[in-house]
Protein backbone atom coordinates (compact mmCIF):
# COMPACT_ATOMS: atom_id res chain seq x y z
CA UNK A 1 0.00 0.00 0.00
CA UNK A 2 1.00 3.42 -0.72
CA UNK A 3 0.26 6.91 0.56
CA UNK A 4 -1.14 9.95 -0.63
CA UNK A 5 -1.74 13.55 0.17
CA UNK A 6 -4.81 14.85 -1.33
CA UNK A 7 -4.37 18.71 -1.36
CA UNK A 8 -7.66 20.39 -1.86
CA UNK A 9 -7.49 23.38 -3.99
CA UNK A 10 -10.16 25.88 -4.26
CA UNK A 11 -11.10 28.73 -1.67
CA UNK A 12 -14.18 29.09 0.43
CA UNK A 13 -16.68 28.06 -1.79
CA UNK A 14 -19.63 28.64 0.93
CA UNK A 15 -21.12 32.38 0.11
CA UNK A 16 -23.88 31.25 -1.72
CA UNK A 17 -24.43 28.51 0.15
CA UNK A 18 -27.30 28.17 2.81
CA UNK A 19 -26.87 27.36 6.23
CA UNK A 20 -28.69 24.39 5.52
CA UNK A 21 -26.70 23.31 2.46
CA UNK A 22 -23.64 23.85 4.80
CA UNK A 23 -24.35 22.06 7.15
CA UNK A 24 -25.32 18.80 5.02
CA UNK A 25 -22.07 19.21 2.60
CA UNK A 26 -20.29 19.18 6.28
CA UNK A 27 -22.59 15.81 7.44
CA UNK A 28 -21.36 14.08 3.96
CA UNK A 29 -17.68 15.13 5.17
CA UNK A 30 -18.13 13.60 8.36
CA UNK A 31 -19.68 10.93 6.65
CA UNK A 32 -17.01 9.62 3.92
CA UNK A 33 -13.92 10.75 6.64
CA UNK A 34 -15.70 8.07 9.05
CA UNK A 35 -16.04 5.77 5.98
CA UNK A 36 -12.23 6.11 5.58
CA UNK A 37 -11.20 6.19 9.33
CA UNK A 38 -13.64 2.41 9.33
CA UNK A 39 -12.42 0.85 6.03
CA UNK A 40 -8.46 1.93 7.13
CA UNK A 41 -7.40 3.97 4.15
CA UNK A 42 -7.66 7.31 5.91
CA UNK A 43 -4.39 7.31 7.23
CA UNK A 44 -4.57 11.51 8.59
CA UNK A 45 -7.89 13.37 8.78
CA UNK A 46 -5.59 16.26 8.13
CA UNK A 47 -6.65 19.73 8.71
CA UNK A 48 -8.08 22.74 6.69
CA UNK A 49 -5.87 26.05 6.12
CA UNK A 50 -6.91 29.41 6.80
CA UNK A 51 -6.88 31.86 3.64
CA UNK A 52 -4.04 34.04 5.23
CA UNK A 53 -0.51 33.42 5.28
CA UNK A 54 3.03 34.92 3.81
CA UNK A 55 4.63 34.09 1.17
CA UNK A 56 9.12 33.59 1.59
CA UNK A 57 10.55 34.51 -1.53
CA UNK A 58 13.89 33.37 -2.78
CA UNK A 59 15.62 36.70 -1.93
CA UNK A 60 14.43 36.80 1.90
CA UNK A 61 11.57 39.00 1.01
CA UNK A 62 8.05 38.49 2.89
CA UNK A 63 5.01 38.81 1.00
CA UNK A 64 1.28 38.75 2.19
CA UNK A 65 -1.05 35.94 0.91
CA UNK A 66 -0.37 32.64 -0.58
CA UNK A 67 0.54 33.44 -4.08
CA UNK A 68 -2.14 31.70 -6.23
CA UNK A 69 -5.41 33.00 -7.37
CA UNK A 70 -7.64 31.98 -4.53
CA UNK A 71 -9.18 29.46 -7.04
CA UNK A 72 -5.76 27.26 -6.64
CA UNK A 73 -5.07 28.22 -2.78
CA UNK A 74 -4.37 25.01 -1.00
CA UNK A 75 -7.79 25.29 1.36
CA UNK A 76 -6.77 22.28 3.55
CA UNK A 77 -5.10 18.45 3.16
CA UNK A 78 -5.64 14.60 4.45
CA UNK A 79 -3.78 11.50 3.51
CA UNK A 80 -4.82 8.26 2.99
CA UNK A 81 -3.66 4.76 1.84
CA UNK A 82 -4.24 2.96 -1.62
CA UNK A 83 -3.00 0.57 -4.04
CA UNK A 84 -2.11 2.83 -6.63
CA UNK A 85 -2.70 6.29 -7.96
CA UNK A 86 -5.85 5.03 -9.75
CA UNK A 87 -7.15 3.53 -6.59
CA UNK A 88 -6.16 7.25 -4.66
CA UNK A 89 -8.15 9.05 -7.07
CA UNK A 90 -11.12 6.73 -6.92
CA UNK A 91 -11.12 7.61 -2.92
CA UNK A 92 -10.56 11.26 -4.04
CA UNK A 93 -13.69 11.21 -6.16
CA UNK A 94 -16.02 9.45 -3.38
CA UNK A 95 -15.44 12.98 -1.15
CA UNK A 96 -18.19 15.36 -1.26
CA UNK A 97 -16.37 17.92 -2.29
CA UNK A 98 -18.05 20.86 -4.09
CA UNK A 99 -16.35 23.09 -5.66
CA UNK A 100 -12.70 22.25 -5.08
CA UNK A 101 -10.38 20.12 -7.12
CA UNK A 102 -8.52 17.63 -5.36
CA UNK A 103 -4.76 17.15 -6.53
CA UNK A 104 -3.67 13.65 -5.53
CA UNK A 105 0.34 13.22 -4.76
CA UNK A 106 1.66 9.56 -3.80
CA UNK A 107 4.21 10.48 -1.06
CA UNK A 108 7.72 9.38 -1.61
CA UNK A 109 9.16 6.22 1.03
CA UNK A 110 12.50 6.96 1.27
CA UNK A 111 13.48 3.67 3.85
CA UNK A 112 12.62 0.82 1.19
CA UNK A 113 12.02 -2.54 3.70
CA UNK B 1 -7.52 17.77 16.78
CA UNK B 2 -8.19 14.71 14.41
CA UNK B 3 -8.07 12.27 16.96
CA UNK B 4 -11.19 12.67 18.01
CA UNK B 5 -13.00 11.94 15.50
CA UNK B 6 -12.38 8.27 15.75
CA UNK B 7 -13.96 7.29 18.61
CA UNK B 8 -17.12 9.73 18.89
CA UNK B 9 -17.73 12.56 16.60
CA UNK B 10 -19.85 15.41 18.07
CA UNK B 11 -22.90 16.01 15.53
CA UNK B 12 -24.68 18.95 15.01
CA UNK B 13 -28.17 18.86 15.74
CA UNK B 14 -31.10 19.49 13.03
CA UNK B 15 -31.07 22.53 11.48
CA UNK B 16 -28.09 23.81 13.80
CA UNK B 17 -26.68 26.46 10.62
CA UNK B 18 -30.02 27.64 10.31
CA UNK B 19 -31.02 28.79 13.40
CA UNK B 20 -27.40 29.58 14.67
CA UNK B 21 -27.46 31.77 11.89
CA UNK B 22 -30.94 33.92 12.99
CA UNK B 23 -29.58 33.53 16.81
CA UNK B 24 -26.02 35.23 15.59
CA UNK B 25 -27.98 37.82 13.44
CA UNK B 26 -30.62 38.89 15.68
CA UNK B 27 -28.09 39.26 18.77
CA UNK B 28 -25.49 41.12 16.40
CA UNK B 29 -28.40 43.65 14.85
CA UNK B 30 -29.41 44.24 18.26
CA UNK B 31 -25.82 45.63 19.49
CA UNK B 32 -24.93 46.95 16.42
CA UNK B 33 -28.69 48.53 15.14
CA UNK B 34 -30.64 47.76 12.18
CA UNK B 35 -28.39 49.98 9.73
CA UNK B 36 -25.41 47.13 9.92
CA UNK B 37 -28.01 44.46 9.70
CA UNK B 38 -26.54 43.81 6.03
CA UNK B 39 -23.25 43.78 7.09
CA UNK B 40 -23.71 41.33 10.10
CA UNK B 41 -25.94 38.77 7.91
CA UNK B 42 -22.49 38.94 5.41
CA UNK B 43 -20.57 38.85 8.38
CA UNK B 44 -22.64 35.57 9.88
CA UNK B 45 -22.41 33.79 6.76
CA UNK B 46 -18.36 34.18 6.56
CA UNK B 47 -18.53 32.97 10.03
CA UNK B 48 -20.75 29.91 9.46
CA UNK B 49 -18.19 29.43 5.60
CA UNK B 50 -15.44 28.91 8.27
CA UNK B 51 -17.23 27.07 10.38
CA UNK B 52 -17.45 24.15 7.57
CA UNK B 53 -14.20 24.98 6.14
CA UNK B 54 -12.47 23.96 9.70
CA UNK B 55 -14.77 21.63 10.70
CA UNK B 56 -14.81 18.75 8.64
CA UNK B 57 -11.14 18.51 8.99
CA UNK B 58 -11.10 18.90 13.02
CA UNK B 59 -14.43 17.69 13.74
CA UNK B 60 -17.25 19.72 15.76
CA UNK B 61 -15.29 21.14 18.51
CA UNK B 62 -17.16 20.66 21.90
CA UNK B 63 -19.17 24.22 21.92
CA UNK B 64 -20.05 24.86 18.31
CA UNK B 65 -22.47 28.01 18.89
CA UNK B 66 -19.62 29.72 20.89
CA UNK B 67 -16.83 28.84 18.53
CA UNK B 68 -19.10 30.44 15.43
CA UNK B 69 -20.42 33.30 18.10
CA UNK B 70 -16.29 33.94 18.54
CA UNK B 71 -15.79 34.44 14.69
CA UNK B 72 -18.94 35.98 14.00
CA UNK B 73 -18.27 38.60 16.68
CA UNK B 74 -14.43 39.10 15.11
CA UNK B 75 -15.61 39.85 11.43
CA UNK B 76 -17.91 42.34 12.18
CA UNK B 77 -16.05 44.07 14.53
CA UNK B 78 -13.24 44.05 12.06
CA UNK B 79 -15.22 45.16 9.35
CA UNK B 80 -16.93 48.08 11.01
CA UNK B 81 -12.84 49.15 11.93
CA UNK B 82 -11.89 48.23 8.68
CA UNK B 83 -14.46 50.80 7.05
CA UNK B 84 -13.91 53.57 9.32
CA UNK B 85 -17.34 53.87 10.64
CA UNK B 86 -16.54 51.91 13.75
CA UNK B 87 -16.45 55.26 15.59
CA UNK B 88 -19.89 56.52 14.39
CA UNK B 89 -21.23 52.90 15.28
CA UNK B 90 -19.75 52.74 18.87
CA UNK B 91 -21.18 56.49 19.21
CA UNK B 92 -24.31 55.45 17.97
CA UNK B 93 -24.35 52.48 19.94
CA UNK B 94 -23.27 54.56 22.95
CA UNK B 95 -20.62 51.67 24.16
CA UNK B 96 -16.58 51.11 24.10
CA UNK B 97 -15.69 48.37 22.45
CA UNK B 98 -15.30 46.43 25.52
CA UNK B 99 -18.70 47.05 26.80
CA UNK B 100 -19.99 45.97 23.99
CA UNK B 101 -18.15 42.92 23.59
CA UNK B 102 -19.59 41.93 27.23
CA UNK B 103 -22.90 43.28 26.60
CA UNK B 104 -22.81 40.89 23.63
CA UNK B 105 -21.61 37.79 25.26
CA UNK B 106 -24.26 38.28 28.06
CA UNK B 107 -26.97 38.24 25.06
CA UNK B 108 -25.51 35.51 23.28
CA UNK B 109 -26.67 33.24 26.36
CA UNK B 110 -29.26 30.65 25.48
CA UNK B 111 -31.68 32.36 28.12
CA UNK B 112 -31.10 35.65 26.39
CA UNK B 113 -31.48 34.95 23.18
CA UNK B 114 -34.93 34.34 22.74
CA UNK B 115 -35.05 38.28 23.47
CA UNK B 116 -32.87 39.24 20.85
CA UNK B 117 -34.97 36.49 18.32
CA UNK B 118 -38.31 38.15 19.33
CA UNK B 119 -37.54 41.55 18.99
CA UNK B 120 -35.97 40.63 15.34
CA UNK B 121 -39.27 39.07 14.61
CA UNK B 122 -41.31 42.75 15.06
CA UNK B 123 -38.40 44.20 13.00
CA UNK B 124 -38.90 41.88 10.65
CA UNK B 125 -42.81 42.38 10.63
CA UNK B 126 -41.98 46.40 11.09
CA UNK B 127 -45.23 48.21 9.26
CA UNK B 128 -42.94 50.16 6.91
CA UNK B 129 -42.41 46.68 4.80
CA UNK B 130 -44.82 45.34 2.94
CA UNK B 131 -46.21 41.53 3.96
CA UNK B 132 -44.61 39.92 1.38
CA UNK B 133 -41.35 42.30 1.89
CA UNK B 134 -41.66 41.05 5.78
CA UNK B 135 -42.68 37.35 4.66
CA UNK B 136 -38.98 37.22 2.90
CA UNK B 137 -36.94 38.99 5.59
CA UNK B 138 -38.18 36.63 8.21
CA UNK B 139 -37.03 33.69 5.82
CA UNK B 140 -33.79 35.32 5.41
CA UNK B 141 -33.06 36.42 9.38
CA UNK B 142 -34.55 34.61 11.31
CA UNK B 143 -35.24 31.00 9.70
CA UNK B 144 -31.78 31.15 7.83
CA UNK B 145 -33.16 30.50 4.38
CA UNK B 146 -30.97 31.71 1.14
CA UNK B 147 -32.28 33.74 -1.49
CA UNK B 148 -32.83 30.73 -3.57
CA UNK B 149 -34.52 28.86 -0.64
CA UNK B 150 -36.97 31.85 -0.30
CA UNK B 151 -37.73 32.37 -3.98
CA UNK B 152 -38.59 28.44 -4.20
CA UNK B 153 -40.63 28.92 -0.80
CA UNK B 154 -42.12 32.16 -1.59
CA UNK B 155 -42.55 30.57 -5.83
CA UNK B 156 -41.08 34.15 -7.09
CA UNK B 157 -37.24 34.23 -8.90
CA UNK B 158 -33.99 34.10 -6.76
CA UNK B 159 -33.49 37.77 -8.56
CA UNK B 160 -36.85 39.30 -6.88
CA UNK B 161 -36.56 37.71 -3.59
CA UNK B 162 -33.02 39.40 -3.65
CA UNK B 163 -34.59 42.77 -4.43
CA UNK B 164 -37.02 42.15 -1.83
CA UNK B 165 -34.49 41.80 0.87
CA UNK B 166 -32.26 44.43 -0.54
CA UNK B 167 -35.32 46.99 -0.46
CA UNK B 168 -36.65 45.97 3.14
CA UNK B 169 -33.39 46.23 4.76
CA UNK B 170 -32.80 49.66 3.45
CA UNK B 171 -36.19 50.59 4.68
CA UNK B 172 -35.85 49.88 7.56
CA UNK B 173 -32.50 51.37 8.04
CA UNK B 174 -33.99 54.95 6.31
CA UNK B 175 -37.25 54.43 8.66
CA UNK B 176 -34.65 54.42 11.59
CA UNK B 177 -35.98 51.01 13.35
CA UNK B 178 -34.75 49.98 16.40
CA UNK B 179 -34.72 46.67 18.07
CA UNK B 180 -37.00 47.84 20.55
CA UNK B 181 -39.80 45.53 21.47
CA UNK B 182 -42.94 47.75 20.71
CA UNK B 183 -44.09 49.61 23.43
CA UNK B 184 -47.48 48.71 25.14
CA UNK B 185 -49.69 51.58 23.45
CA UNK B 186 -48.81 49.53 19.81
CA UNK B 187 -47.97 46.39 20.85
CA UNK B 188 -51.39 44.85 20.67
CA UNK B 189 -51.06 46.23 17.16
CA UNK B 190 -47.36 45.30 16.52
CA UNK B 191 -48.58 42.12 17.46
CA UNK B 192 -51.76 41.28 15.15
CA UNK B 193 -48.73 42.31 12.45
CA UNK B 194 -46.48 39.51 13.29
CA UNK B 195 -49.29 36.93 13.67
CA UNK B 196 -50.30 37.45 10.32
CA UNK B 197 -46.57 36.94 8.86
CA UNK B 198 -46.47 33.45 10.78
CA UNK B 199 -49.66 32.89 9.74
CA UNK B 200 -49.25 33.66 6.30
CA UNK B 201 -45.73 32.03 6.04
CA UNK B 202 -47.23 28.89 7.88
CA UNK B 203 -49.65 29.02 4.79
CA UNK B 204 -47.40 29.51 2.53
CA UNK B 205 -45.55 26.35 3.32
CA UNK B 206 -48.57 24.23 4.10
CA UNK B 207 -50.51 24.55 0.98
CA UNK B 208 -49.88 21.84 -1.29
CA UNK B 209 -50.99 24.10 -4.35
CA UNK B 210 -47.84 25.36 -4.32
CA UNK B 211 -45.63 22.24 -4.49
CA UNK B 212 -44.09 20.17 -2.37
CA UNK B 213 -40.87 18.56 -0.82
CA UNK B 214 -39.05 19.29 2.64
CA UNK B 215 -38.77 23.17 1.88
CA UNK B 216 -42.56 23.48 2.56
CA UNK B 217 -42.52 21.52 5.63
CA UNK B 218 -39.60 23.62 6.86
CA UNK B 219 -41.60 26.36 6.47
CA UNK B 220 -44.10 25.21 8.26
CA UNK B 221 -42.04 24.17 11.36
CA UNK B 222 -40.06 27.51 11.75
CA UNK B 223 -43.39 29.10 11.71
CA UNK B 224 -44.10 27.27 14.61
CA UNK B 225 -40.91 27.53 16.04
CA UNK B 226 -40.74 30.95 16.50
CA UNK B 227 -44.63 31.13 17.42
CA UNK B 228 -43.60 29.08 19.99
CA UNK B 229 -41.09 31.38 20.91
CA UNK B 230 -43.77 34.12 21.35
CA UNK B 231 -45.81 32.08 23.74
CA UNK B 232 -42.87 31.50 25.64
CA UNK B 233 -42.64 35.40 26.61
CA UNK B 234 -45.72 36.05 28.77
CA UNK B 235 -46.36 39.56 27.25
CA UNK B 236 -46.35 38.27 23.63
CA UNK B 237 -48.34 34.91 24.89
CA UNK B 238 -51.59 35.95 24.42
CA UNK B 239 -54.69 33.86 23.85
CA UNK B 240 -54.39 34.72 19.87
CA UNK B 241 -50.75 33.92 20.12
CA UNK B 242 -51.32 31.03 21.80
CA UNK B 243 -54.49 30.08 19.21
CA UNK B 244 -52.01 30.15 16.35
CA UNK B 245 -49.59 27.92 17.72
CA UNK B 246 -52.71 25.34 18.41
CA UNK B 247 -53.90 26.13 14.78
CA UNK B 248 -50.04 25.64 13.02
CA UNK B 249 -49.69 22.60 15.06
CA UNK B 250 -52.58 20.97 14.43
CA UNK B 251 -52.54 21.48 10.71
CA UNK B 252 -48.57 20.08 11.19
CA UNK B 253 -49.76 16.46 12.76
CA UNK B 254 -50.76 16.04 8.86
CA UNK B 255 -48.00 17.17 7.52
CA UNK B 256 -46.87 13.81 6.49
CA UNK B 257 -50.16 12.52 5.58
CA UNK B 258 -51.07 15.56 2.53
CA UNK B 259 -49.48 14.41 0.06
CA UNK B 260 -48.47 11.19 -1.63
CA UNK B 261 -44.93 9.87 -2.97
CA UNK B 262 -45.48 11.81 -6.25
CA UNK B 263 -46.34 14.88 -4.03
CA UNK B 264 -49.80 15.13 -5.01
CA UNK B 265 -52.40 16.69 -2.38
CA UNK B 266 -54.00 14.16 -0.69
CA UNK B 267 -57.62 15.28 0.33
CA UNK B 268 -58.58 15.10 4.17
CA UNK B 269 -60.90 12.19 3.59
CA UNK B 270 -58.48 10.04 1.85
CA UNK B 271 -55.53 10.45 4.30
CA UNK B 272 -53.97 8.00 5.68
CA UNK B 273 -55.04 8.80 9.65
CA UNK B 274 -52.17 6.76 10.95
CA UNK B 275 -49.39 8.48 9.35
CA UNK B 276 -50.96 12.03 11.84
CA UNK B 277 -49.03 13.11 14.62
CA UNK B 278 -50.34 12.04 17.99
CA UNK B 279 -47.59 14.22 19.63
CA UNK B 280 -48.37 17.15 17.74
CA UNK B 281 -51.99 16.99 18.03
CA UNK B 282 -51.64 16.54 21.37
CA UNK B 283 -49.48 19.81 21.90
CA UNK B 284 -52.13 21.53 19.73
CA UNK B 285 -54.61 20.73 22.27
CA UNK B 286 -52.22 21.86 25.14
CA UNK B 287 -52.10 25.24 23.44
CA UNK B 288 -55.50 25.67 22.25
CA UNK B 289 -56.87 24.53 25.91
CA UNK B 290 -54.77 27.79 27.49
CA UNK B 291 -55.58 30.46 24.84
CA UNK B 292 -59.35 31.02 26.47
CA UNK B 293 -60.89 34.45 26.19
CA UNK B 294 -63.85 36.19 26.01
CA UNK B 295 -63.41 37.32 23.10
CA UNK B 296 -62.20 34.12 20.44
CA UNK B 297 -60.96 35.00 17.05
CA UNK B 298 -60.04 33.47 13.46
CA UNK B 299 -57.03 31.17 14.89
CA UNK B 300 -59.05 29.65 17.94
CA UNK B 301 -61.67 28.54 15.62
CA UNK B 302 -59.39 27.26 12.78
CA UNK B 303 -57.73 25.41 15.30
CA UNK B 304 -60.60 24.20 17.17
CA UNK B 305 -61.35 23.31 13.62
CA UNK B 306 -58.68 21.30 12.80
CA UNK B 307 -58.81 19.53 15.81
CA UNK B 308 -62.26 18.12 15.25
CA UNK B 309 -60.81 16.86 12.16
CA UNK B 310 -57.69 15.28 13.84
CA UNK B 311 -59.96 13.71 16.73
CA UNK B 312 -61.86 11.43 13.85
CA UNK B 313 -60.01 8.13 13.46
CA UNK B 314 -61.80 8.00 10.13
CA UNK B 315 -63.54 10.02 7.88
CA UNK B 316 -67.03 8.95 9.06
CA UNK B 317 -66.78 9.70 12.75
CA UNK B 318 -65.90 13.10 12.20
CA UNK B 319 -68.10 15.40 14.25
CA UNK B 320 -69.71 17.81 11.44
CA UNK B 321 -72.16 19.32 13.28
CA UNK B 322 -69.74 20.66 15.54
CA UNK B 323 -67.41 21.89 12.54
CA UNK B 324 -70.49 23.60 10.91
CA UNK B 325 -71.08 24.94 14.69
CA UNK B 326 -67.61 26.14 14.54
CA UNK B 327 -67.50 27.67 11.57
CA UNK B 328 -70.62 29.82 12.17
CA UNK B 329 -68.55 31.80 15.33
CA UNK B 330 -65.28 31.96 12.52
CA UNK B 331 -67.52 33.60 10.13
CA UNK B 332 -69.05 36.18 12.77
CA UNK B 333 -64.66 36.89 13.95
CA UNK B 334 -63.90 37.02 10.10
CA UNK B 335 -65.98 36.53 7.03
CA UNK B 336 -64.68 35.44 4.33
CA UNK B 337 -66.31 33.30 1.19
CA UNK B 338 -63.89 30.70 1.82
CA UNK B 339 -64.92 29.77 5.08
CA UNK B 340 -68.55 29.95 3.82
CA UNK B 341 -67.91 27.90 0.96
CA UNK B 342 -66.25 24.73 3.62
CA UNK B 343 -69.25 25.36 5.82
CA UNK B 344 -71.35 24.39 3.16
CA UNK B 345 -69.13 21.05 2.51
CA UNK B 346 -69.36 20.52 6.64
CA UNK B 347 -73.16 21.08 6.53
CA UNK B 348 -73.73 18.40 3.16
CA UNK B 349 -71.62 16.10 5.52
CA UNK B 350 -73.45 16.60 8.49
CA UNK B 351 -76.79 15.22 6.24
CA UNK B 352 -78.33 18.81 5.51
CA UNK B 353 -77.14 18.47 1.32
CA UNK B 354 -80.31 20.47 0.36
CA UNK B 355 -79.30 23.84 2.37
CA UNK B 356 -75.88 23.56 1.93
CA UNK B 357 -76.08 23.47 -1.96
CA UNK B 358 -78.60 26.38 -1.52
CA UNK B 359 -75.64 28.22 0.57
CA UNK B 360 -73.32 26.86 -2.19
CA UNK B 361 -75.17 28.61 -4.41
CA UNK B 362 -75.02 31.76 -2.82
CA UNK B 363 -71.02 31.79 -2.34
CA UNK B 364 -70.84 31.32 -6.05
CA UNK B 365 -71.58 34.91 -6.67
CA UNK B 366 -68.73 36.45 -4.44
CA UNK B 367 -66.23 37.90 -6.23
CA UNK B 368 -63.22 36.39 -4.83
CA UNK B 369 -64.84 33.05 -5.63
CA UNK B 370 -66.00 33.25 -9.24
CA UNK B 371 -62.45 31.99 -11.25
CA UNK B 372 -62.50 29.25 -8.46
CA UNK B 373 -62.72 25.27 -9.41
CA UNK B 374 -63.55 25.18 -5.66
CA UNK B 375 -67.48 25.82 -6.05
CA UNK B 376 -67.68 23.23 -8.37
CA UNK B 377 -65.27 20.70 -6.40
CA UNK B 378 -67.57 21.46 -3.47
CA UNK B 379 -70.71 21.15 -5.69
CA UNK B 380 -69.45 17.77 -6.93
CA UNK B 381 -69.18 16.32 -3.23
CA UNK B 382 -72.14 17.97 -2.35
CA UNK B 383 -74.32 16.02 -4.91
CA UNK B 384 -72.02 12.90 -4.88
CA UNK B 385 -73.74 12.99 -0.99
CA UNK B 386 -76.74 13.19 -2.58
CA UNK B 387 -76.74 10.57 -4.37
CA UNK B 388 -76.53 12.24 -7.94
CA UNK B 389 -73.27 11.01 -9.43
CA UNK B 390 -74.86 12.13 -12.81
CA UNK B 391 -74.82 15.96 -11.44
CA UNK B 392 -71.77 15.36 -9.37
CA UNK B 393 -69.83 14.46 -12.88
CA UNK B 394 -70.84 17.73 -13.93
CA UNK B 395 -69.97 19.87 -11.60
CA UNK B 396 -66.12 17.98 -11.97
CA UNK B 397 -66.06 18.63 -15.00
CA UNK B 398 -66.43 22.01 -15.04
CA UNK B 399 -64.10 22.46 -11.71
CA UNK B 400 -61.72 20.29 -14.63
CA UNK B 401 -61.92 23.15 -17.37
CA UNK B 402 -61.60 26.04 -15.21
CA UNK B 403 -58.32 24.16 -13.27
CA UNK B 404 -54.82 24.36 -15.34
CA UNK B 405 -52.47 22.81 -12.68
CA UNK B 406 -51.28 19.57 -13.67
CA UNK B 407 -51.42 17.99 -9.90
CA UNK B 408 -55.01 19.80 -9.11
CA UNK B 409 -56.52 17.56 -11.94
CA UNK B 410 -55.20 14.66 -10.81
CA UNK B 411 -57.32 14.98 -7.83
CA UNK B 412 -60.39 16.14 -9.82
CA UNK B 413 -60.10 13.05 -12.00
CA UNK B 414 -59.61 10.46 -9.18
CA UNK B 415 -62.67 12.15 -7.51
CA UNK B 416 -64.81 11.53 -11.49
CA UNK B 417 -62.81 7.74 -11.10
CA UNK B 418 -64.71 7.79 -7.56
CA UNK B 419 -68.00 7.99 -8.91
CA UNK B 420 -68.56 4.70 -11.00
CA UNK B 421 -70.58 2.39 -9.50
CA UNK B 422 -68.53 -0.04 -7.31
CA UNK B 423 -69.63 -3.13 -9.61
CA UNK B 424 -67.56 -1.54 -12.34
CA UNK B 425 -64.69 -0.38 -11.03
CA UNK B 426 -61.80 -2.45 -11.55
CA UNK B 427 -59.92 -3.47 -8.12
CA UNK B 428 -56.47 -2.63 -7.67
CA UNK B 429 -54.97 -5.80 -7.58
CA UNK B 430 -54.13 -6.66 -3.57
Amino acid sequence: MAKFMFLLRGGNCDQERSPEEMQQSMQAWGEWMQNGTDAGWLLDPGTGLTSEGRVVQEDGRVIDGPFAESKEWVGGYCIVQANDLDAAAGIAKSMPQAGAAIEVRELMVHDAE
Amino acid sequence: MGEGRSTEPQQLIEHFFRHESARLISVLTRAFGVRYLDLVEEKVQEALARAVEAWRFGGVPSNPSGWIYRVARHLVLDALRREKIHRRAMALSQQTEEGLTSLLDEWMDDDQVPDSLLRMVFVCAHPALERRSQLALTLKVLCGFSLAEIARGLLTTVESAKKRVQRAKKTLARSGVRTDLPAEGELKQRLAAVHDVLYLLFNEGYSTTRGHGPLRDEMCEEAARLCHLLCEQPSLSTPETRALLALMLAHSSRLAARVDADGDAVLLADQDRTLWDRRLISAAQYWLDRSKTERPGRFHFQAAISLVHCRARTPDATDWPQIVALYDRLMTAEASPIYALNRAIALGESGDVDRALAELESVRTSPELRDYALVDCAAGRLHELRGDPGAARRHYDAALQATPAAHSRRIIKRRIAALEPRGLRIDKPS
